[in-house]
């Protein structure tokens, strides 16, 4: 069973005075259990609306979704899921402990297991010292780690994070990618959205690139470095002066070879490749023109 | 169903910790203790005057509450997003909706228990200034605090109607405050169109009020202040119907929120 299942997701919003925008013109992929998968994309081309839709926060206008196997548009779809939606605003006069506890309920965790779960998440996201503390009181930054900590309270099979680094500081974004990481071992499915490539190219599997509402590619992250390779860069010493050899991708193993021969020492190697940054810019740049 | 109450919990601990909303039972503190000063101002009907006051001061308190409670819960959660966070749990819109309502409904009857403690002393008290013709029926007051209960209750309801389909906080305030103004005068219009003051009305007016009688929540049903005051019998059907009626109404109102909050896009 795919964690996720999306075909054919199209969504318009109608405003006020008639106008329509289409948010979603066509959204087709499935996660499958245990993967990682990176969701970017530009500002506005539609990725809040693809996991409002998968949250069952909006109706897709047509198209259907489901999680684990069942609708979206049912509430036990959200069973096994923990989400982060896009910059989460908790209701503030309650405390971090008193809205985790709320929600451990809701997700029928074991009384006596509750307290315990609470203070490991809220410790795991740097946050146990202000558990007993109104959330009113909280930093931008804070209010994004609960955000994560609710998400991750029940131990959910699936994570959906809406831009799950914005608003952290560069520990913060260590510390999610860290758990990301973590949890990607542990076998969990996470789909998240960023516009940050650097993030996907560390911890993802695959990468969707949707653009202006349509999902414009998903590739394996792996699979798009290699292809991205273009060759390689070699460092070696020659009479105590370090030099440099460009190499292409084919010319590499020769080019070592001869080097080796000679006796020379090399220092180091490095790779050469078209990044995750340049190809992103190359789909968006593409789905643009093709409009 | 314990999803319900999971959210009329936490809707309840939110109460609980609202500042307008301390304010206000501070503000009907000293309303109260106000009361056996004031009923002095009545030479002879001082205890008389003192349940008028105390009951005035409740149904005028409590209908604020309702209004301002029903408007501005749903209201909150869907303008701050709350519900993004709350409705992406494994939990049905139409419990988080029944819980929110509960939440608010709780906090309305546990305002209507310390009022009505505090009233009967106050009531008392003014009592032995001087000895009147009857004396306090306590079940009276209480039916009629219960009463203005219903009646909180159902505006409660229909605020947070309002709530599902408005964007802004302007329709829920006002068009319950609306629906409140019409409903407490729907009575008195019906007997006037349907007396012979009135023959000279024409039809379609009459079948519109008609129309506009039924749709709308007759208020003056759950008043029982008059029974209350000059302690006169009260009987058991005079209880159960505003009960039933309350009851029913609210129940439908709910069913109609539950209905547009769940079409309603989270944005
Ligand atoms: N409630 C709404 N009414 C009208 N249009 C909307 C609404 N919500 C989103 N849109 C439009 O849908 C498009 C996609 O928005 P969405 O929030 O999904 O973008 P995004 O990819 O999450 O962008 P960002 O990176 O800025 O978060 C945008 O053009 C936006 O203007
Ligand atoms: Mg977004």
């Amino acid at each position: 069973m795919n964690a996720i299942e999306a075909t054919g997701l199209k969504k318009v919003f109608r405003g006020k005075k008639m106008q329509r925008v289409e948010a979603l013109k066509e959204v087709t992929f499935s996660l499958s259990k245990g993967e990682v998968f990176g969701f970017l994309g530009p500002n506005g081309a539609g990725k809040s609306t693809t996991i409002k839709v998968l949250t069952g926060q909006i109706r897709a206008s047509s198209g259907e979704a489901f999680l684990w196997g069942q609708p979206v548009s049912h509430p036990s779809s959200r069973q096994n899921l923990g989400y982060l939606p896009e910059n989460p605003s908790f209701p503030d006069t309650l405390t971090a402990s008193d809205y985790l506890r709320f929600v451990g309920k809701v997700f029928s965790l074991p009384q006596g297991e509750l307290q315990g779960k609470i203070t490991s998440v809220l410790s795991r996201l740097e946050l146990d010292t202000t558990m007993k503390r109104p959330i009113r009181g909280f930093s931008k930054g804070m209010v994004q780690r609960l955000g994560l900590a609710q998400a991750l309270l029940a131990d959910p099979d699936l994570l959906i994070l809406d831009e799950p680094m914005s608003g952290l500081d560069p520990l913060g974004r260590a510390l999610v990618k860290d758990l990301i990481s973590e949890l990607r071992q542990k076998g969990k499915t996470i789909f998240f959205s960023t516009h940050i490539t650097a993030d996907v190219e560390q911890v993802c599997d695959r990468v969707g690139i949707i653009v202006g509402g349509r999902l414009q590619c998903v590739e394996p992250v792996e699979e798009l470095l290699q292809e991205g390779l273009s060759g390689y860069r070699i460092y070696y010493r020659k009479d105590g002066t370090m030099c440099e050899l460009p190499a292409a991708r084919e010319d590499f193993p020769r080019e070592m070879e001869t080097l080796l021969s000679q006796g020379i020492e090399v220092d180091r190697v490095e790779p050469q490749r078209r990044d995750l940054e340049t190809f992103f810019l190359e789909t968006v740049e593409r789905a643009r023109y093709e409009n | 169903m314990v999803h319900t109450l999971f959210v009329a919990r936490l809707t309840l601990n939110a109460l609980g910790r609202d500042r307008v909303l301390h304010t206000l039972l501070g503000v009907s503190l000293v309303l109260l203790c106000l009361v056996p000063a004031f009923s002095l101002f009545s030479m002879r009907q001082v205890q008389e005057l003192a349940v008028t006051l105390v009951l005035s001061c409740h149904a005028l308190l409590l209908i604020f509450l309702a209004i301002f409670l029903g408007s501005s819960t749903l209201w909150r959660d869907l303008e701050r997003r709350h519900t993004s966070l709350i409705l992406g749990l494994p939990l049905s819109r139409s419990h988080y909706l029944l819980g929110r309502f509960f939440g608010v409904g709780l906090f309305l009857l546990l305002f209507s228990l310390c009022y009505a403690l505090l009233a009967v002393i106050a009531v008392s008290v003014s009592a032995t200034f001087y000895e009147a013709d009857r004396p306090v029926i306590w079940m009276n007051l209480l039916a009629a605090l219960g009463g203005d209960l219903l009646k909180a209750w159902l505006l409660a309801a229909v605020a947070f109607l309002f709530s599902t389909f408005s964007t802004s906080l302007f329709l829920p305030l006002f068009g319950t405050l609306a629906i409140y103004s019409a409903g407490s005068a729907s009575q008195e219009v019906y007997e006037y169109l349907n007396s012979d003051f009135s023959s000279q009305i024409s039809a379609g007016v009459r079948w519109l009020a008609e129309i506009f009688y039924w749709i709308l929540p007759n208020l003056t049903l759950f008043d029982l202040k008059t029974q209350a005051v000059y302690s006169l019998p009260l009987d058991i059907p005079a209880l159960i119907y505003p009960f039933i009626y309350g009851f029913v109404y609210t129940s439908l109102v709910l069913w109609g929120a539950e209905f547009f909050l769940s079409r309603r896009d989270l944005v």
